[in-house]
């Protein structure tokens, strides 16, 4: 129906960390792991900067919500390990609320029931 | 909190977090690498691609680490890191303000670590606070010979304070229940011999009463403290001795107690060992022995003027300095009151003799530090150094704040920039702050070095060569606080007021300056503040420099003070008395071993003498003349060829010969002084003289005038002296000698060949006090030579600091009015009249400084008054001396800059506009 579906969306501010829980919730990974997760899994619509991830991570490291250590990668080479933390799993449910909450409400203004249907 | 703490952890570790963020996006880079190969990438290409991707890598780190650390201590660290790039691109700068600031802060250290341990800290017994130092007072000066612990003073109030007791007064105070918990006494004995093992020496020692060492609180090392039962008649002759005497003589203290020692040739036991740091009552005197009271009956049993026996019954015979300890919740004013009437009661009764508005009244004063002598001397050189070192601080502050000023005004277009882009003035100033605190802290961090090596100095200075000199002056944590409460203080000092004045600047213009700063020359009002600052330091320099120059004049008057005397004479004590001899051998003792010192081959004469001429002070007594006048002489008992050793000129009659011994009619040599003083223009030869107090039958003909000559004090006058001879013993028994010796060459050289001639005569006798009488001479003015040598020094730091801050202020101005000046030449100045010009300026300014200072320096050299001999306080010629180096060294200092002025090349100048 639209012709101009976007190809990337800007990731909106404060919504990474929130990804990089959700994305840990699975279990642990590594920055690009995790980066590519986010890629795949938004069928390419998220492209996660690098630039941002990086220090993202180091911060929620350094808020307790993540766990880092050093692991062996499937390819057999050292890598930086990232885990949710129980304290993070709390802050990912409460995120995830707000976050729900926030979509549908900005849903039922973008798409009102009564035009949509019939 | 955890976030606090996790961030904290890895400040420890930043270097180990670094090289974990470099791997982990090195990770990144070949995971990406990887994929993209996967995708069908050449290998170089996906490496390239992946770099792309990541982007800036040291932007990555950056932010990365930012979320390590707080935010503060991250603008702290990067406003240290940007003050040491500052300070380490600004080298000459850099270098005068730490140095200078290193050297104040240092002098400041190590004066007050002085006043620390003499001033403030207290006895290193159990609670200080509570000893009180008892005295009395009298309305009517009297006087008295000076005791070992200078004790004794006449009051600056008036009256005199006397620091010792008799032995009645003393029961009766220990009965003073009410006030004090304890009362304790000592004397200082002065000088013993003590042999062990066959090896004599001679101990400092002291007379303790039974309640000494529990009143003070202290607990032994090794071995029993003298207690109640050691202190009475009869008692078994017991001995305690310093920590460090054991240390000396017997290899530590474990091995001293219970050995067997003399004291005077008498056998006592050494009971126990006191602690390392115990010194006794007095900072000043350490004693090396403590012996009870009671054993001067035995130490003391030859004394016949006042028998050791008299001395416990004698209400008019003062001996025993007293301390006490007050009962919780007693203050000495109390105490004082309390004990006020039955003290005078006491004196009423047992002093039937003085005048009852004489009776001497109670004085009790804080113990906390022992006895006063030691602040009483030193404290008021040490405040007058003090105030100097803190004069010279205050120079330095000025001096970096007028370097920091005038590079503040070359940053003006570097500081615009800041706050135009965004920068807070808060933010700005702090860091301008945080450089100036740099710079103080590593000035304060040098300060301590030079501290250090000040107090060594210092001690030594003090100390004058006496070996068991107490006070030791430490870096104790109170000294190290208030270096860095200086540090930071004289930071923020020098730091804060141009920071608010370069902050506080107009955006536009200061942007719209061209790079190499341009020439904004108002006049007297835009560096109205650098200007106060030289005017300051040149009037504060002035102080330090009269203080100096009164001090320099002070020490040549007393270098060139006509003796009367050769000063290059070897002396040294003997004390035979106290190795046993007796009477009357002891007196051919004495002239036996003048005879071997004679024959050492290159002594020219040899000779001895009660006292020395300027030593240990001087005996003074009545003299009685025919017809019944009185005047009172000093006097010295001497051997023969006493005037031909110390080649004091005899005037008219003979010397004191080897016919003039006892039992043979008594004679003297009088002095010029003497001879004026009793006979005025009669003919003094022949005439006779009685000594009421000290040798009432004695009829003494005078058979000789010497010249006058010093003797006692340097500071005094020619008094009347008249020499005796020892052998007739007209002021008692013999006793201690010292030997005086003329040499070729180096007096000192012959040291040993004495100590050989007296070991072969008697093993138990030691040679004490071994030095010249230059060396005497130069003691009794240590305090002004060293006095002299610290002022000097700091005159000349002032002086240096004060000329940096005047040379690079002048160059700076010069140099920011290269634009003016060059103009000023094109329009057809002259060299001269640019000189002038630079130069002009300069005098100006020391003129309002000397205008200002000179009169406060007039009025504090009245401060120095005590300090000075031969001179007034204003002196005009040390005052005359100190303005011209002070003129002469500012015109120095401002000298280069405005030959430089002078030298600008018009085009040159014009061009760079």
């Amino acid at each position: 129906m639209d012709n101009h579906t976007p190809t990337r969306v800007e990731l909106l501010q404060g919504t990474l960390d929130l990804l990089i829980l959700r994305t840990l919730l699975a279990g642990p990974s590594h920055g690009h792991a995790i980066a590519k997760h986010i890629q795949r899994t938004s069928e390419d619509l998220l492209q996660v900067e690098t630039g941002s991830l990086y220090p993202a991570l180091h911060r929620l490291e350094a808020k307790g919500w993540i766990g880092a250590s050093w692991n062996l990668s499937d390819k057999g080479k050292r890598a930086r390990y990232y885990r949710l933390t129980a304290l993070g799993r709390r802050q990912l449910v409460n995120e995830q609320s707000k976050w729900q909450a926030f979509a549908r409400a900005m849903g039922l203004i973008l798409n009102p029931v009564d035009e949509e249907g019939q | 909190m955890t976030s606090f703490l996790r961030k904290f952890r890895w400040l420890t570790r930043r270097s180990d977090k670094e090289a974990e963020l470099q791997a982990e996006l090195q990770f990144h880079l070949e995971e990406e690498a990887r994929e993209r190969q996967a995708e069908g990438l050449a290998a170089e290409e996906a490496r390239h691609a992946a770099r792309r991707e990541l982007g800036n890598i040291a932007l990555v780190q950056e932010d990365t680490r930012a979320t390590w650390t707080w935010t503060f201590g991250e603008q702290l660290v990067q406003d240290v890191r940007y003050g040491l790039r500052t300070i380490a691109a600004n080298k000459t700068f850099s270098a005068m303000a730490i140095l200078s600031l290193a050297l104040g802060i240092g002098a400041n250290t190590a004066i007050f670590s002085f006043m620390d341990s003499i001033l403030l800290r207290s006895l290193p017994v159990r609670d200080p606070q509570s000893l009180v130092l008892l005295s009395w007072h009298t309305p009517r000066p009297e006087f008295h010979g000076s005791d070992h612990h200078d004790d004794d003073y006449n009051d600056p109030k008036g009256g005199y304070i006397g620091g010792a007791f008799s032995y009645p007064a003393f029961e009766l105070l220990q009965k003073s229940d009410p006030a004090f918990s304890s009362v304790f006494g000592y004397q200082g004995a002065g000088k013993l011999t003590l042999s062990f093992r066959g090896q004599a020496d001679v101990a400092n020692t002291e007379y303790v009463s039974g309640g000494y060492f529990e009143g003070l609180g202290t607990q032994p090392a090794v071995g029993r403290l003298v207690g109640p039962d050691d202190d009475r008649a009869g008692a078994p002759p017991v001995a305690v001795i310093s920590y460090a005497l054991s240390e000396r003589r017997f290899g530590g203290p474990a091995n001293a107690a219970g050995q067997s020692i003399l004291i005077d040739n008498l056998p006592f036991t050494v009971a126990g060992v006191t602690p390392r740091e115990f010194f006794g009552a007095d900072p000043d005197l350490p004693p090396d022995v403590y012996v009870p009271m009671h054993a001067n009956l035995i130490l003391q049993s030859e004394d016949r003027r006042y028998p050791p026996a008299r001395r416990y019954f004698d209400p008019n015979f003062d001996w025993v300095e007293i301390m006490a300890r007050l009962r919780p919740g007693v203050t000495p004013t109390q105490a004082q009151a309390v004990m006020a009437a039955p003290f005078y009661e006491w004196g009423r009764a047992a002093k039937p003799q003085v005048r009852p508005e004489e009776i001497p009244t109670l004085v009790v004063r804080e113990g906390a530090g022992g006895l006063d002598g030691l602040r009483r001397r030193y404290s008021k050189p040490l405040y007058i150094l003090l105030t100097l070192v803190g004069l010279i601080l205050a120079i330095a502050c000025a001096n970096i704040a007028n370097l920091l000023l005038a590079r503040a005004a070359a940053r003006r277009r570097e500081i615009a920039v800041r706050l135009s882009i965004g920068a807070g003035r808060l933010r700005v100033i702090r860091q301008l702050l945080t450089e100036s605190v740099l710079l103080a802290v590593v000035g304060g961090a040098l300060g301590l070095g030079v501290a250090l090596w000040g107090i060594r100095f210092l001690t030594l200075l003090l100390a004058d060569g006496r070996e068991n000199f107490t006070l030791r002056a430490d870096l104790n944590w109170h000294v190290l606080g208030a270096v860095a409460a200086l540090s930071l203080f004289t930071g923020m000092l020098f730091g804060l007021a141009p920071a608010l004045q370069s902050t506080r600047v107009d955006l536009m213009p200061a942007l719209k300056e061209s790079r190499t700063g341009e020439a904004r020359w108002r006049g007297f009002r835009r560096l109205s503040l650098s200007r106060i600052l030289i005017v300051s330091q040149i009037a504060i320099t002035l102080l330090i420099v009269v203080a100096a120059g009164l001090f320099v004049r002070t020490l040549s008057n007393l270098a060139s003070i006509e003796l009367g005397f050769n000063r290059d004479v070897l002396t040294f004590q003997l004390n035979a008395r106290q190795a046993g001899h007796k009477d009357p051998e002891i007196v051919s003792f004495y002239n036996n071993l003048q005879r071997h010192f004679s024959a050492i081959p290159s002594v020219y004469s040899a000779s001895l003498s009660h006292q020395l001429q300027i030593g240990m002070g001087t005996t003074a007594t009545d003299v009685g003349l025919a017809g019944g006048a009185v005047k009172n002489s000093r006097m010295l008992s001497i051997g023969t060829g006493f005037f031909n050793t110390m080649q004091i000129p005899i005037l008219l009659g003979r010397d004191i010969d080897e016919g003039d011994r006892s039992g043979s009619p008594m004679v003297a040599v009088v002095n010029e002084a003497f001879a004026k003083l009793c006979f005025d223009d009669r003919n003094p030869l022949g005439q006779h003289i009685s000594l009421p107090r000290a040798c009432e039958n004695c009829d003494i003909e005078i058979v000789g005038i010497a010249a006058n000559s010093l003797y006692g004090s340097l500071k005094g006058k020619m008094r009347p002296i008249a020499y005796l001879p020892f052998a007739q013993g007209a002021l008692g028994p013999v006793q201690e000698m010292y030997y005086e010796l003329r040499t070729a060459g180096n007096p000192l050289s012959y040291v040993s060949a004495v100590r050989d001639l007296v070991r072969r005569a008697d093993d138990r006798l030691p040679v004490s006090e071994v030095k010249t009488q230059r060396a005497w001479i130069d003691e009794t003015i240590s305090q002004e030579i060293a006095f002299v040598r610290l002022c000097s020094a700091f005159a000349v730091l002032a002086l240096a600091i004060a000329c940096v801050g005047l040379y690079g202020t002048m160059s700076y101005n010069v140099a920011r009015r290269t634009g003016e000046i060059g103009i000023r030449m094109a329009l057809g100045a002259q060299r001269g009249r640019v000189l002038w010009m630079v130069l002009r300026e300069v005098i100006l300014l020391v003129a309002v400084g000397l205008a200002i200072s000179l009169p406060a320096a007039l009025a504090a050299s009245k401060l120095l008054e005590s300090f000075l001999f031969g001179m007034r306080p204003n002196d005009p010629r040390a005052l005359a001396g100190s303005v011209v180096t002070l003129v002469s060294a500012a015109i120095l200092a401002a000298y280069l800059p405005a030959r430089s002025a002078s030298r600008i090349d018009p085009m040159i100048a014009l061009r760079q506009e």
